[in-house]
């Protein structure tokens, strides 16, 4: 029981465990997550199995319990109920049992005393009498004795009724007794008739005994005891025993049990001696005889009341007296006898008297009472209780024997019944309480199952959620510690960049693998920003497309200025080595009138065609891939002034006009600077199935899949490039083409920055000054590439440029040949470079310009013939301007050799619009000067013009240095060039009077006529121009001047943090420029500058500050919106506005409504966070039509808090730590309509 | 010491701070803002920072002792934080707070216990850095130099918005 018990609690104990393992320490557990990641996992399921089990223990151990504890109660309540009666209940019955058998014993008491009293009395009154009469010789004395005997004895027997005889035996053998037959109810006196007259005589008792003596027996009045009839002779001694001298042979009494023949009960007799004389001879001797009947007769009657038996014995143990009427004596044939209790012929008493036999062992231990309980006898059980009376003479047992029913019937059937009662009770108790724990424990273990499996489901998703964290995290590492390597090596690029002992080859190759990193760079950027990205295709209104799901929100894009014709010329330069390997020309049409500065994502745009081109590619095994540019404008007020020149201009597009038209339904939008940009791109690979053209752009998907294994590839690319064309408000679709290949064409809609219409205007001057400058030319494209040559020479011929194409060094002698054909008498005059120089202005002087623009690839550069080509075109080199398009590959020798021969013009492959104006600029310059020096100083051209060829040489590099940030530096750059032209020259004027009237800002512009490259001040250079709204009324103005004055303008106003800067090696000189032009940026604006921490309010403001924005501080949203309703609040509009907590306030001015232009918010501060706040301004804002620009700023970096930002109604999104420049862009774009 | 010498000091112990990370380009633009009429710009918001971050830091310390760790609370601390030190430049500071945040965003108090450690490191020993930077940048101005810009174009603001 014990051992159980303690098992039990064991398993208690671990089940409770367990549930508290289950339940409780999850915050701990979480710490050691990571180590035991394996463990839990398998944890969770033996979990299930451990719970199960512990619930079936638990519930097996309560039942148990229960069981226990209910048996207990049981027995307990059953025993206390019990026992207690049952003790007291026995005390009592044992006083009754004794009280009951001391009754009959009491009577035999009597019994035996009124005996002996009797006989007492008779031997007295014996003696007495006798005494009188002792004359023994008189016999009438002895007659007389007897009668007074009889008298005497009369009287005693008839006083005493219970007696059943009393006889007087004398010594001479004369016998007198009295009788009583109880039954007949008849009394007799017997005596006897002496035959011999000695009845006194000392003669001995036993010889005289019966001799001569007759017996007669009178019958008597019962009550008087008068003789009523004569007296009959009996036999001696036949009625009644006669006490003898025998038995008193002591002289003390004796006691005997006598049976007679008469009675059926025996009865009981006494002697005793009569003495003449005290201590005298015994002279008689008298016996008494009394029934035991009456007896009996109270035992029948005490037994009659209380049931059970009884019975007095001898101590021989022969019956005296019984309760029953079963018979005392038995009949042998030597005369009735008592009866043994063991013979008895009642059943009980006789088992009884054997068991007390059996219990007491022998006779004398009867002498010691009994009580026994329980005794059974037969088919009951019994109380025998004996008891001992302890007669000197005649000791008596007293047995009683009660039948347990009597005592305890009532008590043990109570008992019984309690036990049933109970036992059926506890039973069903038990029973109840095990449904209850069944029902009850089931409920547990549901909930303990319930609670397992959410235990498991909430531990899998935090495994879920810690990968996916870890993912992100990864990432992010990840693109730390990519861009990190990589910043590095582009830093130290710039370093080596602007070192200035670098030999040109050197800085072209830096220049080269700037360039190729800045696009690693942004590749990996790309990468990752795509690796963020989930793919999934979605059915919308039946047209599959895709999505680009950013893991933490929406892919959003970037809206910044970039020159999208200098990102796509850069594109092309680096995919250029790449067609170049693949023998595949790359060419770049961009049609003019693409807008110079565009607001978008450049570094997608660029992702979108370098998609685009790297999938051309890959399919291209021969030809070319040409990606094409033009522009559909939005603006309405444009648009008729400029439809005849696109239509001009798109000779080779008429797609344009019917696009236009298409887009009628869009003008709606056309208010805003919108345009859109179209492109193609065209390859003549493999192409793809018509049935696919649709099915290109989803994800992995690959026209042909077997090409996966040729050309390797995720399928993932056309994906994202359509993706990001629709997030850019496009469309890309693949398009029928003439002969083989694939082409793809697709929209692009992009917002102009501040005036949108400048840039343009400028692009056509650059070319229009150039085609005039040229229009007396010719221009000799000798180039490789079939598709590049004819386009270029296309254009010219448009801008009015006499152009001939040759496509190998034969066709190019014969030109040569053709147009030169005093050539001969040229190569005799070159006998120096002096002489030549001569010989070559002179000749300018006299013949039209010429200028041939040659392919490396036409020289025959696997042996060395080409040396002997470059000498042939030596003999023209006076004549006409050469200039070289070089390969990537192109040796140092042959650059060498060219720069020897006096080529300082070379270019890159491929060759692009961009870079051919650039050529023709530099011839035009070159012979700008030449025509300027003819008058002025022929001494100094040499060497001047010595720089010129430098610094001309150097430009292509410059060129293809700038990345698209700076951008503006060749443009400057190129400006400036052109500033030397005449018609340059008028424009200053024209531009700096018009400009000077309506400008507010500082106008400076260079004076740059006859100075060029680094013999110019670079301060001159720089063009500091804030340009104000007036400006636009120049717009209507027609005529290549006011045109002019307004494109330059336009320029400014869009680049005015630009680095005008042609010197790039002088850092000092950048930001100190950049800072110059930065501190008018911001003139006139009022920012509300919403921002908790002290740190980012003081940068934030004084970069403001620096800017030229006055700057109104507020701690918190509350204050920011409490600011901006006093401005709202028409009453409120004249008043000063001084934020409740007094913070600081620059510069506060009473302004025109709105107070603030643009208000930069923090989003987390205290009291109303930033959201809060934006919402609150925009619900302002509701009804008015006013819209408060709202920047937010934070240092949350991902995406997800910009589409947040985006959602509550912000305009833009800046990060921590402000950018300066960055923050300028965004503040200048907001609020571009209000300076 | 002549002024060339304190420039070149100056510098490198500038240029030594970029290399530990201590500064990142960010500051070379608060120099930059230091002009005439502000010239002790950069110097007062550092100190700003410090001050801030003495605020802070006794908050995020009470908040880290109490017996239920409101991480919001901490969160938002920390956020400030990485704002300020990220507008100094303090790069090491930021990069502690962004791990600080992600143990905030996991509930996890020993990270978080781990970082502020972590952070109170850091921020004592740009603090040092920053005083040597500018007890120097004093001892320039008073030799009568002028602190030029150690500032390199930055190719990574170039191209890319880092944070984006």
């Amino acid at each position: 029981m014990g051992s159980q018990g303690r098992r039990c609690s064991d398993r208690l104990c671990c089940f409770s465990l367990s549930m508290n393992e289950n339940t409780i320490p999850r915050g701990r557990r979480r710490m050691f997550h990571k180590e035991v990641k394996e463990e839990e996992f398998s944890y969770a399921n033996t979990n299930c199995l451990s719970s199960y089990y512990s619930v079936f223990v638990a519930r097996l151990a309560i039942m148990v319990m229960l069981a226990i504890l209910i048996g207990m109660l049981t027995v307990l309540t059953w025993h206390f109920t019990k026992s207690y009666t049952t003790k007291s209940i026995n005390t009592l019955a044992y006083g009754l049992r004794y009280e009951l058998l001391q009754r009959p014993i009491l009577r035999m008491w009597n019994i035996l005393n009124s005996t002996v009293e009797i006989t007492q009395a008779q031997v007295k009154l014996s003696e007495f009498v006798i005494r009188q009469y002792d004359s023994p010789v008189m016999q009438a004395a002895h007659l007389e004795c007897y009668e007074v005997m009889r008298n005497v004895t009369w009287a005693l027997f008839a006083s005493r009724r219970a007696l059943n005889a009393i006889t007087i035996r004398y010594k001479n053998g004369v016998v007198q007794a009295f009788h009583r037959d109880h039954r007949s109810n008849y009394t007799f006196y017997i005596y006897s008739e002496l035959v011999n007259s000695s009845v006194l005589s000392d003669q001995g008792w036993g010889q005289q005994h019966h001799n001569s003596a007759v017996w007669y027996r009178e019958s008597l009045d019962p009550i008087t005891g008068e003789t009523r009839g004569n007296p009959k002779p009996i036999p001696p001694d036949d009625l009644i025993n006669i006490a003898g001298i025998s038995e008193v042979p002591d002289g003390a009494a004796s006691w005997h049990v006598k049976v007679s023949k008469f009675t059926d009960s025996p009865s009981l007799s006494a002697a005793l001696p009569v003495k003449d004389s005290p201590n005298g001879s015994i002279v008689a001797v008298v016996g008494v005889t009394t029934a035991l009947y009456s007896v009996g007769q109270l035992m029948k009657e005490l037994v009659e009341f209380h049931s059970g038996y009884m019975y007095l014995t001898t101590q021989e143990g022969y019956v005296i007296a019984t309760s029953t009427n079963a018979p005392l004596l038995r009949n042998l044939s030597s005369g009735p006898k008592l009866m043994a209790a063991v013979d008895s012929e009642d059943r009980i008493i006789r088992l009884g008297a054997k068991w007390l036999e059996k219990a007491c062992g022998n006779h004398s231990s009867l002498k010691h009472e009994t009580h026994a309980e329980n005794v059974r006898l037969g088919h009951q059980k019994y109380y025998i209780d004996s008891f001992f009376l302890n007669l000197k003479r005649l000791p008596l047992v007293g047995v009683i024997i009660i039948p347990r029913k009597y005592v305890m019937g009532k008590v043990d059937q109570r008992a019984l019944t309690t036990l049933v009662i109970l036992i059926s009770a506890s039973i069903c108790i038990l029973i109840i309480g095990c449904v209850c724990i069944l029902i009850l424990t089931s409920g547990v273990s549901k909930e303990m199952k319930l609670r397992a499996e959410l235990i498991s489901h909430l531990d899998a998703r935090r495994r879920a959620e810690a990968s996916s964290n870890y993912k992100s995290q990864f990432l992010a590492n990840m693109s730390h510690e990519l861009r990190t390597p990589m910043a590095a090596v582009i830093g130290l690029l710039d370093i080596l960049i602007c070192d200035d002992c670098l030999s040109n080859e050197q800085y072209a190759t830096v220049t080269q693998i700037r360039k190729c990193s800045t696009a690693l760079l942004r590749l990996l950027n790309n990468i990752l920003d795509i690796s963020k990205v989930s793919i999934f295709g979605k059915f919308k209104s039946g047209k599959r497309r895709c999505f680009l799901k950013v893991e933490s929100g929406k892919l959003v894009l970037e809206k910044a200025e970039f020159d999208l014709g200098r990102e796509l010329e850069g594109l092309v330069d680096m995919f250029s080595v790449q067609c170049i390997n693949h023998n595949v020309e790359i060419v770049l049409d961009l049609s003019d009138d693409m807008p110079k500065l565009v607001l978008g994502d450049s570094a997608r745009v660029v992702q979108i065609f370098a998609n685009l081109i790297s999938n051309s590619l890959k399919f291209t095994s021969s030809g070319h891939i040409i990606l094409r540019g033009w522009c559909e404008r939005f603006n309405t007020t444009t648009y008729s002034e400029k439809l005849p020149l696109d239509q001009k201009d798109s000779q080779s597009l008429p797609r344009t006009k019917s696009k236009q038209q298409e887009n009628n339904s869009k003008r709606t939008l056309k208010k805003e600077n919108k345009i859109i940009i179209w492109f193609e791109v065209e390859d003549t690979g493999c192409g793809i199935d018509p049935s696919k053209w649709e099915a290109v752009f989803e994800s992995f998907e690959q026209a042909d899949p077997s090409t996966t294994r040729t050309h390797g590839g995720t399928g993932l690319g056309l994906c994202i490039v359509r993706t990001l064309v629709n997030k850019m408000g496009g469309e890309i679709k693949v398009v029928e083409k003439d002969g083989p290949g694939t082409l793809m064409q697709l929209s692009l809609v992009f917002n102009t920055p501040g005036d949108g219409a400048g840039q343009n205007e400028e692009k056509e001057f650059t070319k229009h000054s150039l085609m005039v400058a040229l229009s007396a030319d010719l221009v000799l494209l000798a180039l490789n590439g079939r598709m590049s040559r004819s386009i270029m020479s296309q254009w010219l011929r448009k801008g009015g440029v006499c152009t001939r194409e040759v496509s190998e060094w034969n066709e190019l002698t014969q030109i040569l040949q053709d147009v030169f054909p005093e050539s001969k008498s040229g190569v005799e005059i070159e006998t120096n470079g002096v002489l030549r120089n001569e010989v070559l202005y002179s000749q300018n002087l006299v013949t039209s310009n010429f200028v041939i623009i040659v392919d490396i690839g036409l020289l025959d550069l696997s042996t060395s013939i080409w040396k002997e080509q470059l000498k042939f075109l030596d003999k023209y080199h006076g004549k006409a301007k050469f200039a070289w398009v070089l390969n990537h590959d192109t040796c140092n020798a042959v650059k060498m050799e060219l720069r020897k021969n006096g080529h300082l013009l070379m270019v890159n492959k491929p060759l692009y619009k961009a870079k051919l104006v650039q050529i023709l600029d530099a011839v035009v310059k070159e012979r700008n000067l030449v025509l300027q020096r003819k008058g002025v100083n022929a001494s100094r051209t040499s060497t001047v013009e010595r720089d010129l060829h430098e610094s001309l040489e150097i430009d292509p590099f410059h060129y293809d240095a700038v990345s698209s940030d700076d951008s503006d530096a060749s443009d400057g750059r190129s400006l400036h060039l052109n500033g030397s032209a005449v018609v340059g020259e008028r424009r200053m004027k024209n531009s700096a009077t018009r400009c000077n009237g309506l400008n507010n800002g500082l106008v400076e512009l260079s004076r740059t006529v006859g100075l060029t490259g680094k013999s110019l001040n670079p301060e001159n250079q720089y063009r500091k121009t804030a340009v104000n709204n007036g400006n636009l009324l120049h717009h209507s103005d027609g005529g290549k001047i006011s045109a002019l004055s307004e494109s330059r303008c336009g320029s400014s106003v869009i680049s005015q943090h630009q680095r005008v800067n042609n010197d790039l090696m002088d850092p000092n000189h950048i930001d100190t420029n950049r800072l110059v032009s930065r501190q008018k940026s911001l003139e006139g604006l009022c920012i509300l500058l919403a921002e908790d921490t002290p740190v980012l309010q003081r940068v934030a403001t004084i970069m403001l500050e620096k800017m030229g924005a006055m700057v109104v501080v507020v701690g918190d949203g509350q204050q920011a919106v409490e600011a901006l309703k006093c401005p709202l609040d028409a009453e409120c509009r004249k008043r000063a506005l001084y934020p409740e907590d007094g913070e600081v306030m620059s510069h506060m001015q009473i302004q025109e409504f709105p107070a603030f232009h643009l208000i930069l918010m923090d989003c987390q501060m205290p009291r109303m966070d930033g959201y809060e706040a934006t919402k609150a301004i925009r619900k302002l804002e509701e009804g008015t039509g006013f819209h408060i620009p709202i920047v937010a700023l934070t240092a949350h970096a991902m995406s997800s808090d910009e589409a947040k930002c985006l959602e509550v109604g912000m305009d833009a999104y800046l990060t921590k730590p402000i950018d300066c420049k960055l923050m300028m862009s965004t503040i200048l774009s907001l609020t571009k309509g209000v300076v | 010491m002549n002024v060339e010498q304190l420039k070149s000091r100056f510098k490198g112990h500038y240029d030594f701070m970029v290399a530990e990370k201590f500064l990142d380009e960010q500051f070379s633009q608060l120099q930059q803002l230091q002009d005439e009429s502000t010239p002790d710009f950069a110097f007062e918001v550092v100190s700003l920072f410090f001050e801030d971050c003495q605020k802070i830091f006794h908050d995020l310390d009470r908040a880290l002792e109490q017996p239920m760790v409101d991480f919001k609370t901490v969160d938002n601390n920390v956020h400030t934080l990485k704002g300020s030190s990220s507008s100094i430049g303090a790069a090491r500071v930021t990069h502690v707070c962004i791990a600080f945040r992600s143990f905030c965003d996991e509930h996890n108090l020993e990270g978080c216990l781990r970082s502020m450690q972590e952070l109170k490191r850091e921020t004592a020993l740009v603090k040092n850095q920053f005083e040597i930077l500018f007890k120097l940048e004093q001892q320039l101005l008073a030799a009568g130099g002028s602190i030029t810009l150690p500032v390199k174009p930055s190719p990574q603001s170039n191209d890319h918005p880092w944070f984006m």
